[in-house]
């Protein structure tokens, strides 16, 4: 059944190459997707953190994105 | 109803709308799999090369579907200047032009066994890469022209133009005599395909529209950081 399955009467390898094909790149799409988001979240973070005390209230009371942005950064460190 | 996209809550969101997918896609994914490969029907003359449809065809949507968001939003951005349409629509692009190459790929790959080549000049595989060189134009503008707003205009013109050749895709096996088979599935009138194989293809396109759906939210919350960080110094 199992070799039913891989050989599909000889369409296997057309098949099973496209399935291969679209997850692979789907998978390596999100992951580079994925990486790119943490980068921007670690950047902005890092320059919020970098600013001085009193600028670092403001932004987070002004921008409810920013504390968002902030907060969900820290959870993931 | 672009209100929303400016609503500071948007992240809270987004965050709820990417765990609650991340939360049933690996069940519909298995399940989406089991259908197309195992359970559904062969077909009757093309056998089980069949199941490639049940990526490609999904992709070819997505494909189509992805363009005519983007050429549509980008109509509207230019003439009632909506900025976060212009996020909306580089978010969208990436994934459109993915699932392009993906369709024209398994496409090569489905032709093989069933024309007996790889590649063939017929109207909806030309028309295909036409459509992948106007998700490319589209993207490389907005990569290219540092100026935001010049780059929205002509991305925005490149837009409308791929549109015309949205129906030429949709049509070209009845305008003219292509390899490929006309529709199977209609929206409007009956659909000549069997619920068998009906079910999983669009099992498959849900999966796939999840995907693409929290590849997008992912894409849009890194544009709105972009923007942040850029004006961190006025909030």
């Amino acid at each position: 059944m199992i070799s039913d399955l891989i050989l599909m009467n000889g369409y296997g390898i057309f098949v099973w190459s496209s399935f291969i094909l679209t997850f692979l790149v789907c998978g390596i799409f999100y992951y580079k997707t994925r990486k790119t988001l943490r980068k921007y979240e670690e950047e902005f973070a890092k320059e919020i953190n970098e600013l001085p005390i009193e600028q670092k209230k403001i932004v987070i009371e002004n921008s409810k994105i920013a504390s968002k942005i902030l907060s969900s950064y820290n959870k993931t460190i | 109803m672009f209100n929303f996209f400016y609503n500071n809550n948007i992240f809270t969101w987004i965050e709820k709308l990417t765990n609650f997918i991340n939360s049933i896609f690996f069940a519909l994914l298995i399940a989406g799999l089991s259908f197309a490969l195992v359970f559904s029907p062969p077909d009757y003359l093309q056998g089980d090369s069949v199941r490639i449809m049940y990526v490609h065809v999904p992709a070819a949507w997505i494909s189509l579907a992805s363009f005519s968001c983007i050429a549509l939003f980008s109509i509207f951005n230019f003439i009632f200047k909506i900025k976060h349409l212009t996020i909306i629509t580089k978010s969208i692009a990436p994934i459109g032009l993915m699932f392009t190459c993906i369709a024209i790929v398994t496409g090569s790959i489905w032709g093989k066994p069933t024309w007996g080549t790889f590649w063939a000049w017929d109207a909806r595989i030309s028309s295909m890469l036409i459509l992948a060189l106007f998700y490319l134009a589209f993207i490389f503008i907005h990569k290219l022209v540092s100026d935001e707003d010049r780059a929205n205009k002509i991305s925005s013109i490149i837009a409308a133009f791929g549109l015309i050749n949205i129906p030429i895709i949709k049509y070209s096996v009845e305008w003219w005599s292509t390899l490929h088979q006309p529709a199977s599935i209609k929206i409007i009138g009956s659909s000549t395909i069997h619920s068998s194989m009906l079910m999983p293809l669009l099992l498959m396109f849900f999966v796939l529209i999840m995907y693409c759906a929290l590849i997008f939210l992912m894409k849009y919350k890194t544009e709105i950081i972009r923007i942040k960080k850029k004006n961190l110094k006025r909030l």
